[in-house]
């Protein structure tokens, strides 16, 4: 019977980067996956003559291409094959007026508006257009990027978690990043209401609201958006995962599509083996776990096989936000449309929190209008672009909604987000278009199967952010021989933080495996 | 530059650390079902399979039939998924040893689907493998095993017009038969004009019950277009194909409209080119899928000098089979041919579901049925249901579940 040295449970983009970090360092390696493509939220879909990007936004971990960031790293480490198309804009933050608002203006677009700023990438940049919109907040700014400066440096000693407090006492402005949220953080640096509302945009990436999550990890975030830009796959992110499908295949691994996990083997209390499909059994040594934890212990395993601790965490952390997507194929061109920016956040009011309170309402005001054909122009046929519209939304949002109605539900959302854009960038997008798919968090629910649908795992908030995730990440694995990997772990959500994930826990696996654990 | 966070405490850190185990062991350690709607939505929508029976056959003329499959409760099949009107289910069946699927389109309401009922309408094909079978051994009480509802082709406000043409040829009906009855109970919302062409007068299906729909329901009408000039042509009839002249004649003259297509493969041929005597937007003229190619040879891209017979390498899992087949045969078909299970759904290239890894050889794939991602060129992927061997092919298919 044939024993892997490790079996990797889903390849989504965690999985994907452990079964190659496994297999390229000469380990037998299984990766399985119950749909019949890699990549999780990293795939594509094709509509008519579209072919849509279901989750990328950006990369952050691109680069530029004299300084190669950390997922252009990882690849050309790999040896995956991908064309990336580099970015140089950040984001654009439109607020529309509300009555009674007196810092009221009309933008360029004719619209109301007490909020329009299309931000840069460089610090210098980044803090200069700040000034221009807010001024009086240039020095709160830089020293804010001066601070993720040295922090990134200081990260690198995250891994190592015996070397890891004693190089945090030695920067203590880090530790005060860590211990304080990015509301308490901006105000100790001075910096103003206002611009610290821009600056916090991103907010929405994390899933949770700017009063909630550390100082340290939103610098993090937007730090490695400003310094070098972004950048995304040529051929939507399912380019990136069947690159790394051709890395694992290349170097001896195997891929089982269609090939879902139903059960976990146990022997002596350890995990041994799995059961595939309801009939087949595989056996391994290790495992990697791209799954949900909630997911993973009500359906792999028998109750008194389960340690406790797990049962406690998942009980002790909250859902993550979900995500509705409103996916276009438009039959006019971007100029044709009025479209300029890659990426527009709308929103209701300025104030992160207050957005995070709309949010919990479905029909909010919130939504982020992306428009590939910025950054790819040939992503669609001539004559035609692509958008995509996203909202968030946190908890149980469909708990009323019966199957009958759903179809209409998603009809009146995705019509709510479109009128939304269109009214605040002042443009029509209902006539034109082609193609639609509307993407709800049973959507999500059903490809990532997740609970309540959630692409990022559980809620980063300050108790339970990166860095005590990151300095507990053995401690808080179920077996010694099993970890788990993507959204849901150390780094939260996002591409890059699963890759991550991914390649320190085959990373684990392959250290174990060579000293013969 | 110095920065000013000294207004901010370093120490509290490490009570995050004891706070976060703090946080573990106060939590219930007790393992909470999932039961959110998200994920309830998700279920019930998109079942993995759903185990029917059959409950009651009604025949439609000579070579059609319609089939009411109820939910099968000893197979633990409790419900039906809801759907919206224009999906098919893909029936999965065993014939003398080979695994077969075909994606028949539920001419149902999809209300009736909350009572527990689908019916599928099925017509006789000369030389088809699956009608075939299933005239010969469906009856009431036979046991049928099907996919969740699946499919592109249904109305869609925000990209269609208010008022759709909608042009069947044939058992072609079938969806429009479904979507007329979601108007008429309100589960959709749009005037629809139904051009439905049929040989004969006897040769149409669901001529009863779509004269009951349109006289109750007032965005309804149905135009019968009759090709067999022979035959008796009733008043409310019209006589030959459906042309752009005869669209037209239907089609609002002064605002926008969709046109929906479902039929044979001969059908869309001539159609489609009516169409573009009609210079409609793209986005208004909607297809059903193609149904299964055959005969890959009759394009007139297809390669010369390709050899009748080739062995098919492939690998499913841990297993490695190497098979022969014709050329001919879309390379599903010849692993089916040889008793090997492979995922299917619409057979037309259209859902991605076959989605394999092609490892050495090339297959042609017609041109209309070439839905592939860009990154599956770049990585030699293909869909088997309408991939063609033109050498000897190594491939890497997913397992069947």
């Amino acid at each position: 019977m044939k024993i892997y040295d490790v079996i990797v449970i889903g390849a989504g983009n965690g999985g994907l980067a452990a079964a190659a970090t496994c297999a390229k360092a000469g380990l037998s390696t299984l990766l399985l996956e119950r749909h019949n493509i890699p990549g999780g939220s990293a795939s594509s879909f094709v509509r008519g003559r579209f072919e849509f990007e279901p989750s990328l936004h950006e990369l952050a971990g691109v680069g530029s291409p004299e300084e190669v960031g950390s997922i252009e790293d990882m690849f050309n480490r790999l040896g995956g094959d991908v064309d990336w198309y580099r970015h140089d804009s950040t984001f654009r933050l439109v607020v529309p007026a509300k009555e009674g608002d007196e810092d009221a203006f009309v933008n360029e677009d004719g619209v109301l508006v007490t909020v329009d700023a299309r931000m840069p990438v460089g610090f210098e940049n980044f803090a200069r257009k700040l000034d221009e919109l807010v001024p009086g907040s240039y020095d709160s700014c830089m020293k804010a990027f001066d601070l993720s400066e040295r922090m990134f440096k200081a990260f690198e000693c995250l891994d190592d978690p015996k070397k890891l407090p004693g190089s945090l006492k030695d920067v203590p402005d880090i530790m005060r990043m860590v211990s304080h949220t990015m509301k308490e953080g901006l105000d100790a640096l001075g910096m103003p209401k206002k611009a610290q509302d821009i600056f916090s945009t991103y907010w929405c990436y994390m899933g949770s609201p700017g009063s909630k999550f550390d100082f340290l990890y939103y610098m993090c975030v937007l730090h490695s958006y400003v310094k070098n830009g972004t950048g995304i796959p040529h051929l939507r992110s399912h380019e990136m995962s069947l690159a790394i499908d051709k890395v694992i295949r290349e170097n001896g691994g195997d891929i089982w599509y269609n090939s879902e996990v139903t059960k976990v083997i146990m022997n002596d209390g350890k995990p041994v083996g799995v059961v595939i499909n309801g009939k087949k059994e595989v056996y391994g040594k290790y495992f990697v776990c791209n799954s949900s934890p909630n997911m993973v212990w009500n359906d792999l395993f028998d109750k008194k096989d389960i340690p406790e601790k797990q049962i406690k965490m998942i009980n002790s952390r909250k859902i993550a936000c979900t995500l509705t997507t409103v996916y276009l194929g438009m039959n006019k061109t971007k100029e044709e449309l009025g479209i300029h920016d890659y990426s527009v956040f709308i929103a209701p009011d300025s104030d992160s929190d207050k957005q995070y309170e709309a949010v919990q309402n479905y029909f909010s005001g919130y939504c982020i209008i992306n428009c590939l054909n910025e950054i790819i122009p040939d992503c669609t046929p001539e004559g035609t672009s692509q958008l995509f519209l996203t909202s968030m939304t946190f908890g149980d949002v469909m708990k009323d909604i019966k199957p009958q109605e759903y179809k209409k539900f998603k009809t009146k959302v995705a019509k709510d987000m479109i009128e939304t854009c269109e009214k605040a960038l002042n443009i029509s997008i209902t006539p034109y278009i082609e193609e639609i798919e509307i993407a709800l968090p049973p959507t999500f629910a059903r490809y990532l199967n997740t609970p309540l649908g959630t692409p990022y795992g559980f809620m980063l908030e300050k108790w339970d952010s990166m860095l005590p995730r990151t300095v507990q990440y053995m401690k808080d694995q179920p077996f010694d021989n099993f970890f788990f990997c993507g959204a849901s772990q150390e780094r939260g959500d996002g591409y890059g933080c699963a890759y991550y994930t991914g390649e320190k826990a085959g990373g684990i696996v392959v250290k174990k495996m060579k000293e013969g654990k | 530059m110095s920065t000013n966070l000294k207004g901010l405490k370093a120490k509290k850190f490490f009570p995050i650390l004891s706070g976060r185990q703090a946080a573990f062991d106060a939590a219930s350690p007790e393992l909470a079902k999932i039961s959110d709607n998200a994920m309830g939505l998700a279920k019930k929508l998109h079942p993995k399979r759903q185990y029917l029976k059959i409950e009651s056959v009604v025949e439609r003329g000579e070579d059609c039939r319609s089939y009411t499959l109820v939910p099968d409760t000893e197979k633990a099949t409790e419900s039906l998924a809801y759907f919206g009107a224009g999906k098919y289910l893909t029936v999965f069946e065993t014939i003398e040893g080979m695994p077969v699927t075909r994606a028949y389109s539920i001419s149902s309401s999809p209300k009736d689907s909350l009572e527990g009922k689908y019916v599928l309408t099925i017509k006789l094909v000369e030389g088809g493998l699956m009608s075939r079978y299933i005239f010969d051994t469906w009856t009431v009480g036979t046991k049928v095993e099907v996919s969740a509802p699946s499919g592109n082709f249904e109305y869609q406000p925000l990209r269609d017009a208010k008022k759709v043409i909608c042009l069947a040829g044939g058992s072609g009906i079938t969806p429009f038969v479904s979507m007329a009855n979601a108007v008429n109970d309100g589960d959709e919302d749009f005037e629809m004009t139904l051009l439905y062409g049929s040989r004969n007068t006897d040769s149409i299906l669901f001529r009863a019950e779509l004269n009951e729909l349109v006289k109750k329901c007032s965005k309804l009408k149905v135009v019968h277009v009759l090709s067999d000039e022979e035959s008796d042509i009733p008043d409310e009839a019209e006589k030959g194909l459906i042309t752009a002249e005869l669209i037209k004649k239907y089609a609002p003259a002064d605002e926008a409209y969709s046109v929906f297509l479902c039929g044979p493969q001969q059908m869309y041929a001539f159609v489609d080119k009516e169409l573009e005597k009609l210079n409609l937007e793209k986005k208004y003229i909607r297809h059903e899928m193609f149904g299964e190619f055959h005969n890959p040879a009759s394009q007139a891209d297809y390669p010369s000098q390709v050899p009748d017979t080739v062995k098919i390498k492939v690998t499913i899992q841990d297993k490695t089979y190497t098979v022969e087949g014709n050329s001919a045969d879309s390379v599903m078909q010849t692993l089916e041919k040889n008793g090997i299970s492979v995922p299917a759904r619409c057979r037309s290239g259209e859902c991605g579901f076959c989605h394999s890894h092609l490892l050495s050889g090339k297959v042609y794939v017609p041109k209309h049925l070439e839905y592939r991602r860009l990154a599956d060129y770049k990585f030699n992927c293909i869909h088997p249901c309408c991939s063609f061997p033109l050498t000897d092919l190594e491939i890497n298919v997913p397992v069947a579940k």
